[in-house]
């Protein structure tokens, strides 16, 4: 049995899904996110449904099996946005299922290196926008900043800001996935939330001025003599520049 | 506004960007300071931005040659309140521009007056604010040393610039200073930091002393000193000081002044083998004496440091990748910290290939033509210096064409993320 598989789109979907085929390692070709209604369209993918419960289980066996180091991995795996992330983690799963824990150290094997590219992606994203985030406070004291970054990396820096402005009610709005952290500054909790953006947030005129403060100080701070564009550009990529406050107009 | 942007100008020429080597949790109030470090911007010199880096007041009673603030230039004088400072630093931090603050100072008055300002700045942060943040002080040359221990008290990392390598060349440009006023107060840190730390064995409850050590800064260029006498320098600070970092700062004229090079470029190519060098000092187990002689007293512009010392020591190479240690390892030009650590760990898992490497992180355009990957030698050509020199060189990257992948968008919703994830 080989072939093209896909699931309902969901994590608990995924876990069904590399339960059933964990089980007998079955080789597959490609394994897709598809909406349940449309599945007929896709006559050529097998659809393995969710089972919750099944989903549990496998998670539960997963992490006491797996080392840190690989939880770690396929944890910023399964946050990544990439088309093929499911097969990379299935193979890497099939590879672990035979080797048990040697797969930590097995850096360069077809199997590890691609997972673990990808999950040094999603993870270097993350700590970058540790810097990349740019609040603004809105009328009535909430602090909003909005992202767009290429993977979900939303949880992996939640924790963070959690910490650093534990007293400031905060909201961190990834505006390509179409979720955000919310924090509570009294019941010092953050929770991961579908979000849209109806209207522009309106600023206080303090935020005006701080962002007036923030622009200025930060064009003087460069020295003519040692201009370098290029190396700006690559720390600073022109898809992220629209919501940094220092590169806006 | 216009103070900050003056304040701002005349700070900016202190190189040191680093927030790192600190951790402060947050215990109430606001900020935490992250090992790590972390970077939030870059400006348009691609020089990245973490610390709100500013000057107490550019008012200065010194007149060193190479400082935009010395007393003979004209340029506006300003100042800003220890308050200010402190709402200021907090209303970026809470935006997240910044990871902290940078404070430094042009010297008003006497050393004294100015260090118990700066000392006053952070005070107000720490204690009013709750703040934890990471601050770096600058400690003003002459200091008394009761004020140069409250500051590392109160700071994550303090510093002094040494800015000449020389007691003759500080003299010949900043008259006001002498090396032992510098000196002076970097001694006690160091001695402080230690002791600090021996008394954090006894007893968690002692306050920390600069928990990120200190650091210092070189012009590089204004003065006539080789790279060796500078590598040498930096290598004492190291070892004897204990210091956490040398900056070096390419020396950029923004006075007119008879006793300074007139150089119509910064030489920035110099700063940054320096840069090269220092790390290899840190990190990877080298030696001044190994990188520089007294036959070749400078770094080779065309080369970064560890491939010139290769070149030089060709008899070592090429070196099984499979058996070689690490400290071997590490001396492979294009073999860093990073992937030597993972060829440690890759390798007990099986024997490595060439091919193997370069998906470990391992600079193959360099490493190729100085290892073998169980027994077979990588390079096209053999070991020879000269014609390896010529490969080595650095040139500007050639743009080749590359294969475009297509990403296609696949949405994964899920509501059990936070379950799964166990993040809530």
């Amino acid at each position: 049995m080989s072939g093209c598989y896909c699931y309902d789109g969901t994590l608990a979907g995924l876990l069904s899904l590399y339960a059933r085929l964990l089980a007998e390692r079955v080789v597959v070709e490609r394994i897709s996110a598809t909406p349940p209604d449309q599945q007929s369209l896709f006559s050529s993918e097998i659809y393995i449904a969710t089972d919750q419960a099944v989903a549990e289980a496998f998670w539960q066996r997963l992490t006491r099996r797996l080392s840190s180091h690989s939880l770690k991995l396929l944890r910023h795996c399964l946050l990544a946005d990439h088309p093929q992330q499911e097969l990379l983690i299935y193979t890497y799963l099939l590879l672990e299922a035979e080797q048990g824990k040697r797969v930590d150290g097995m850096l360069a094997h077809p199997a590890v290196a691609p997972v673990w590219k990808l999950s040094q992606q999603v993870g270097r994203e993350a700590h970058r926008y540790l810097g990349f985030v740019r609040f603004q406070q809105l009328q009535g004291g909430l602090y909003y900043a909005a992202i767009a970054p290429d993977h979900r990396i939303l949880l992996l820096i939640g924790a963070h800001f959690a910490e650093r402005f534990s007293d400031q009610q905060w909201v961190i709005h990834d505006q390509r996935h179409n979720e955000g952290i919310l924090y509570d500054a009294e019941k010092k909790e953050w929770l991961l939330l579908p979000m849209e953006l109806h209207a522009q947030p309106e600023i206080t005129p303090q935020e005006i001025q701080f962002q007036q403060l923030w622009r200025s100080y930060f064009t003087t701070l460069a020295i003519p003599e040692r201009r370098n564009l290029k190396l700006q550009q690559g720390k600073v990529p022109l898809k992220v520049r629209g919501y940094l406050t220092e590169f806006m107009a | 506004m216009d103070r900050l942007k003056i304040l701002a100008d005349g700070a900016k020429y202190d190189v040191s960007c680093s927030s790192s080597g600190s951790s402060r949790s947050n215990s109430g109030g606001v900020g935490s300071a992250a090992s790590c470090g972390i970077c939030h911007s870059w400006t348009s010199d691609g020089r990245c931005v973490s610390l709100l880096k500013i000057l107490m007041t550019n008012r200065c009673i010194y007149d060193c040659a190479y400082c935009v603030n010395r007393r003979s230039n004209d340029v506006q004088r300003v100042a800003l309140s220890p308050a200010e400072v402190a709402e200021l630093t907090i209303g970026f931090y809470r935006r997240n521009y910044i990871e902290g603050l940078f404070l430094s100072t042009g010297v008003v008055r006497s050393a004294d007056y100015t260090m118990e300002l700066l000392i006053q700045a952070v005070r107000t942060l720490r204690e009013q604010y709750r703040f934890n943040g990471y601050i770096h002080l600058k400690l003003v040359p002459g200091a008394d040393p009761l004020l140069v221990q409250q500051a590392g008290l109160w700071a994550d990392r303090v510093s002094v610039n040494l800015e000449l390598p020389t007691r003759e060349s500080l003299q010949l440009l900043a008259p006001d200073k002498s090396r032992d006023s510098v000196v002076g107060p970097m001694r006690q840190v160091s001695s402080l930091i230690t002791a600090n730390r021996a008394e954090r064995k006894q007893s968690r409850k002692v306050a920390r002393f600069a928990p990120a050590g200190q650091s210092t800064q070189l012009i590089v260029g204004a003065t006539g000193e080789s790279d060796r006498q500078i590598v040498t320098l930096s290598e004492q600070l190291y070892q004897r000081l204990e210091l956490k970092r040398v900056y070096y700062s390419a020396f950029i004229p923004t006075v007119a002044d008879t006793r300074l090079p007139a150089r119509p470029e910064a030489p920035l190519r110099r700063e940054h083998r320096l840069y090269q060098a220092d790390w290899l000092l840190r990190y990877y187990g080298f030696a001044a004496h190994e990188l520089l002689d007294e036959a070749s007293p400078n770094l080779d512009s065309e080369l970064d440091p560890k491939t010139g010392w290769a070149l030089r020591h060709l008899e070592l190479f090429p070196l099984e990748i499979n058996r070689a240690g690490y400290e071997e390892l590490l001396r492979v030009p294009g073999i860093g910290v990073r992937s030597a650590q993972r060829i440690i760990r890759a390798r007990r898992q099986g024997h490595l290939g060439t091919d193997d490497l370069a998906s470990l992180g391992v600079v193959m355009k360099r490493a190729r033509y100085f290892v073998t990957a169980r027994g077979r030698y990588a390079g096209d050509a053999g070991l020879d210096s000269n014609g390896l020199r010529s490969r080595l060189l650095d040139r500007p990257l050639q743009k080749r064409p590359v294969q475009l992948s297509l990403a296609l968008e696949q949405p994964v919703r899920d509501e059990t993320a936070s379950l799964i994830t166990g993040e809530l």
